[in-house]
């Protein structure tokens, strides 16, 4: 009997599936690897596990029985505990408070007992005592530590639930080696208590370390379960592709050889700044530039910077042959940058206006506009959101009236009333339907073709592989590899993307 | 360079875990002035009149403090106040003046007090609306139900009760016992879990949600905390004035929010000191008093006051904002 079984667990978020079928087996004892590309639902899968998210359908069994959780407190009751991808610690309270914010230790008359929570905290801190690095003790206010020591913070709180189920959703993204060794070694140990283990990691350098099984999910579907020793890097690669063949990716056949000849744009030497290590590119008019690799590895900083919303620190701009450096957007629009974000809320759409007011502001900086008439505005509208077929019944009509796909055309729509020389567009189709997002993409390989300068950053390997002429690959905020014409695959693309991780 | 670095870690450290010292700091200052405006507002009989005007707002500060833990805020203290106010003065005087019907009294007060902190929790946390617009439509609620208790303000309360409030035992006016009594509450108050859980509720509902936390029920023993310190206020407010009065709240709910803020807790929640607020709510009586000792004329004190509070405010929040750099 299987200490934790999940079959055909489904999670839907209005139209989007994030888990479609969820299978899952778990034993005592045993270290179990979940892996698959963005966004495939492995997060998804472990929160059903830990109860912050119901699922819609499926069966759950624990030890045999089958249950249903209602929220993380009734998981951690039945010893299932999660370590959050994306942290869950009181920023203002200190460590020991913490690691023990669960099971807060008291004296008869419910105050706390402090004795007893330094007590507890310190028989954590110390199986990592030397790798914490300075500045860290048991009352430090968790605000004031290093994204590593917070990673590590997490870690001792799920330690401290002593669940019989742990589950570790990307535990060593912020670690160095060392912690990650301690980590690693303490992991062993849970092992031999018979501990069960779910541990999600991008590195495969990691996974092969620690893993006695691993399981693939692909578009919210476990596709394989293997033991480790039944199994290699190509063949999960593999099976994290799936049978989209290596066609798919030569839909649009690279222009490239010819763009060594087209005139070069922007030119980026040794870019540096948060996320950001030592970029450096050119870009040539007419080209779309992809930017790969797994979520948050610096592409939407790379964009972010050359658009002037975050600060460069090191490196040289050169645009048409003449240095530039994009302090804020503003001097950024004005120099020929545009940028489209995939978050619409909070970077595109302006809420509850009429769709003239949203498509208007650009054309307003530009044209150094102070007053306009809505029939004299509405002749350089029009043009811009028919280009991109935009449905709309007004222009006096509300933004939210339209879709999600719509809203985002209305945005794209902003730039083009006067062209810029340079797109960036930062996952430009999040939470889009399908038609919308080939409308999309043929517009923008139109402005291509018309000269514009493209950079896409996308989170879907599809649509990077299929709409982009050359493909840089991020890994920990440097370009690990770029790939070009032939070596333009998926295969190659998951392959910089994982193997590369460090 | 290093012994400057070294001597803002400490400061930093001391700050952190006394968030209320600026406001310390600035509640002296405010007592020096006191004296040099009016040398005899330092005698004990000056400072007792300060204390029983004021101890109701500190008391009501104290109980704002436990909600804006969490993030949340609740503006109905007055209008709970209020009721509880003229609750016990009616009680009191159709029972008669008795020691055990005061007793009585002040039980129900504390229940109603409790009661209306579960109803404003419910509301928030429980029906999930926000909670500057639920509180204030529950204020005008409870704001009716007091009216409609004692619909003319006047009724006098018993004199055992004005009595207890304004006398002195062993020469020592009793307003200094309460305040003792309440200095000793807080101490043990903030020692408990649940301080540290309405602190962590404060600090992100998402992170204390799935760090296993009843986040729904902790943010309503936040109110209900609140609505029984807003019922103690109400006890000394009705010990000051010896009668009920059904808007005698109305004015003092943010008066509690101010004192809060300048106490060192932040409205966004998760970190501060009732303690501080406490603090805080001496420091708004001190200001009024020195704006009277200094011999402004009276059309001018409305404005003086307001002045000299938002300069305290920033004063304040300069000073945690250099300690915490």
């Amino acid at each position: 009997m299987s200490r934790l079984k999940l079959q055909q667990i489904c999670k839907y978020y209005d139209a989007t599936t994030a888990l479609a079928s969820g299978d899952l087996l778990l034993e005592s004892g045993e270290i179990h690897v979940l892996i698959g590309a963005n966004g495939s639902g492995k997060s998804t899968l472990c929160k059903v596990v830990a109860g912050s998210v119901r699922p819609d359908g499926g069966l759950f069994e624990l030890n045999g029985k089958p249950v249903t959780l209602f929220g993380p407190k009734a998981a951690r009751d039945m010893g299932i505990c999660l370590f959050y991808q994306e942290l869950s610690l009181a920023n203002s309270l200190s460590v020991a408070q913490n690691i023990n914010l669960y099971h807060l230790p008291t004296h008869a008359g419910g105050l706390v007992d402090e004795a007893e929570l330094a007590r507890r905290a310190e028989h954590y801190i110390d199986k990592f005592r030397k790798v914490v690095g300075e500045n860290f003790s048991a009352d430090t206010p968790v605000t004031k530590l290093r994204p590593d020591q917070k990673q590590l913070v997490e870690i001792m709180k799920t330690l401290a639930s002593e669940a019989e189920i742990l589950i570790f959703d990307e535990p060593t993204s912020a670690l160095d080696r060392s912690q990650v060794d301690c980590f690693f070694s303490i992991l062993r140990e849970l092992k031999e208590e018979g501990r069960s283990i779910i541990f999600i990691s991008h590195r495969m350098d990691e996974i092969f370390d620690i893993a006695d099984r691993i399981t693939v999910i692909r578009d919210g579907t476990t596709v394989s379960s293997r033991p480790i020793n039944e199994t290699d890097q190509a063949t999960i690669i593999r099976d994290m592709i799936g049978e989209q063949h290596e066609t798919a990716a030569q839909i649009s056949v690279s222009p490239h050889d010819q763009m060594a000849n087209a005139e070069i744009c922007l030119k980026a030497e040794a870019l540096g700044g948060t996320q950001l290590r030592n970029v450096g590119f050119s870009l040539a008019r007419g080209e779309i530039l992809g930017l790969g690799g797994l979520h948050g590895q610096g592409q939407s900083t790379l964009l972010r910077t050359l658009f002037g919303a975050k600060r460069l620190t090191t490196g040289t701009l050169e645009l048409n042959g003449r240095l530039v450096h994009p302090a804020s957007p503003r001097a950024a629009i004005k120099l020929g940058f545009s940028y489209v974000s995939g978050d619409r809320v909070r970077d595109g759409v302006i809420t509850g206006r009429s769709i003239m007011e949203n498509v208007s502001p650009i054309h307003f900086l530009k044209d150094r506009k102070f007053l306009a008439f809505p029939s004299v505005l509405s002749r350089v509208i029009e043009p811009a959101l028919a280009s991109l077929n935009t449905k709309y019944t007004s222009l006096g009509a509300s933004i939210s009236s339209l879709s999600g796909g719509n809203q985002q055309k209305v945005v794209i729509a902003r730039w083009l009333t006067n062209p810029p020389d340079i797109l960036l567009l930062d996952d430009p189709t999040k939470g889009i339907d399908l038609s919308a997002k080939s409308e999309l993409f043929a517009l923008v390989r139109k402005l291509a073709d018309e000269g514009m300068a493209i950079i896409l950053y996308s989170s879907e390997d599809s649509e990077l592989l299929a709409h982009s002429d050359r493909i840089l690959v991020f890994n920990n905020g440097s370009v690990s590899r770029e790939l070009v014409g032939e070596d333009k695959t998926r295969f190659n693309l998951y392959q910089a993307a994982y193997s590369g991780a460090k | 360079m290093t012994e400057a670095h070294a001597l803002k870690t400490r400061m930093a450290t001391l700050f952190r875990r006394f968030p209320f010292l600026p406001a310390l700091g600035m509640l002296l200052l405010l007592f020096v002035l006191n004296g040099i405006a009016e040398p005899n507002s330092m005698t004990v009989r000056a400072l007792k009149g300060v204390a029983s005007t004021y101890l109701a707002l500190v008391f009501l500060s104290v109980g704002q403090t436990f909600v804006v833990y969490t993030g949340d805020i609740d503006l109905s203290v007055g209008a709970i106040l209020s009721l509880v106010n003229v609750s016990i003065v009616v009680i009191m005087s159709q029972l008669g003046g008795e020691p055990y019907v005061v007793l009585l009294a002040l039980l129900v007060g504390i229940l109603i007090g409790a009661l209306c902190g579960l109803v404003n929790g419910f509301v928030v946390s429980g029906l999930r609306m926000q909670a500057i617009v639920a509180t204030f439509a529950t204020s005008i609620l409870l704001s009716g139900i007091a009216l409609w208790v004692l619909p003319v303000a006047g009724l006098p309360a018993p004199s055992l009760f004005w009595k207890v409030y304004g006398g002195r035992s062993y020469g020592i006016p009793n307003v200094f016992f309460f305040a003792v009594v309440l200095i000793a509450i807080l101490a043990v108050l903030a020692k408990t879990s649940m301080v540290t859980k309405l602190l962590a509720v404060g600090n992100g509902q998402l992170s204390a949600y799935q760090s296993g936390l009843s986040v729904t029920r902790i943010r309503i023993y936040g109110y209900v905390i609140c609505g029984v310190f807003a019922a103690l206020a109400a006890f000394c407010i009705t010990g000051d004035t010896a009668s009920g009065d059904p808007l005698v709240g109305g004015a003092m709910t943010l008066s509690s929010v101010a004192a809060v803020v300048l106490g060192g807790t932040a409205l966004s929640g998760g970190i501060g000191s009732a303690f501080g607020s406490a603090i805080g709510a001496i420091i708004i009586g001190l200001i009024s008093s020195l704006v009277f000792y200094a011999g402004i004329p009276s059309e001018w004190q409305n404005l003086a006051q307001g002045a000299t509070i938002l300069v305290v405010l920033m004063l304040g929040v300069l000073a945690s904002r250099r300690i915490n750099q």
